[in-house]
């Protein structure tokens, strides 16, 4: 329970760049450490999605629940939280004046950030190649996100359906 | 000009709360969904104006935690001080909380159900297809220079290749980066 609160406190300090690149970095540290397996993650993954909230905390609680129970999942969720609460604390209004220093940081971190979501794009990407019908979803997610407005929810709906009846009709 | 200008109103904790608490709840799809949605309602009743929303967003990036929380939590601030701070976190918070608990105790009965397995893998395989829009629009927002591209892809490498060592090897990797900034600058 300990190691598991130390964990995602560390998932939060690196927690840069938005919700997939933190759900990339919890994969590393949960299946990497073998607390759960690959399959296991991506079905986590798929709840966290379509439930309401950011995805990187329903990730964070899942795992936590998934691992420990009840306890284990406030556990989680708070330890991935901590370090945010604190930096946004302590910086507030004075770090938007310190945007001098700031502009070379954020570059800095963008690199990092862009590695970081290679390594999400990275892990799952074996996942998008598994069957005919993954790739043809996983191509229309990438078109429809990355190059039109539409609330990326509609295809992860749309998708779930189109699973649900690929399963239902064709065993 | 010495008029003061007429003293704005400032919402109370559980107003924020509750404000917070309804977009968490209904906002499925995460921190770059919700914060468009944020702003607008955060416009809509007179409590921040965009540009200000803006500076905010980008000090909220600046800190490691979801997008969502953070800004919300710089908002509250901004909006009722430490009071609204909190009362944004919880807001933001407790939905999903409760949310993700009865999701998980309803498919622990109907989990097994084909029908089931099959929409969450759907669901699933959607998102290599997210993720790798992500990258492709941060890649492509960028300003590019030869030193950031170098630095960029020895980093996706580096980190990819760390395993569970990917958390300090993404501090190193911008440790060195904001160093060749600020060599590349002078």
């Amino acid at each position: 329970m300990l190691r598991l609160a130390l964990v995602f406190l560390k998932i939060g300090v690196a927690a840069y760049g938005g919700g997939w690149t933190i759900v990339g970095i919890i994969r590393t540290e949960i299946v990497g450490r073998a607390w759960m397996s690959a399959e296991e993650f991506v079905k986590l993954v798929a709840m966290a999605q379509i439930t309401p909230g950011p995805v990187a905390l329903n990730a964070a609680t899942l795992v936590g629940y998934r691992l420990h129970g009840l306890l284990g999942a406030a556990v989680s969720t708070l330890a991935v939280v901590a370090a945010p609460v604190a930096l946004s604390l302590l910086i507030g209004g004075f770090f938007a004046k310190a945007t001098k220093s700031g502009a070379r940081l954020t570059e800095a971190l963008k690199t990092g950030t862009i590695g970081l979501i290679a390594m999400t794009v990275w892990a799952f990407a074996p996942a998008a190649v598994s069957s005919g019908l993954n790739v043809a979803i996983a191509l229309t997610a990438f078109a429809v996100s990355a190059f039109t407005r539409i609330n990326p929810l509609w295809i992860i709906l749309g998708s779930g359906v189109i699973g649900a009846a690929t399963r239902a009709f064709l065993g | 000009m010495n008029d003061t200008s007429p003293p704005v109103k400032r919402p109370g904790f559980f107003s924020i709360f509750g404000f917070f608490f309804g977009i968490s709840a209904i906002t499925i799809g995460g921190g770059y969904v919700m914060v468009p949605v944020i702003q607008r309602a955060l416009e809509k009743r007179g409590w921040l104006p965009e540009d200000e929303f803006y500076d905010l967003f980008a000090t909220a990036q600046s800190v490691p935690g979801p997008l969502a929380l953070n800004t919300a939590m710089f908002a509250g601030r901004r909006v009722a001080g430490l009071p609204g701070f909190l009362a944004a976190f919880l807001g933001i918070l407790l939905p999903p909380f409760a949310a993700i608990l009865l999701l998980a105790a309803l498919l622990g009965a109907i989990g097994d159900w084909p029908v089931v397995q099959g929409f969450l893998d759907g669901a699933f395989a959607v998102v290599p297809g997210l993720t790798a829009a992500l990258a492709f629009n941060m890649i492509r927002k960028r300003r590019w220079t030869p030193l950031r591209a170098v630095m960029t892809v020895a980093s996706a490498v580096a980190i990819t290749l760390a395993g569970t060592w990917a958390v300090p090897t993404f501090f190193a990797v911008v440790a060195v980066s904001a160093f060749a900034e600020r060599k590349g600058a002078c």
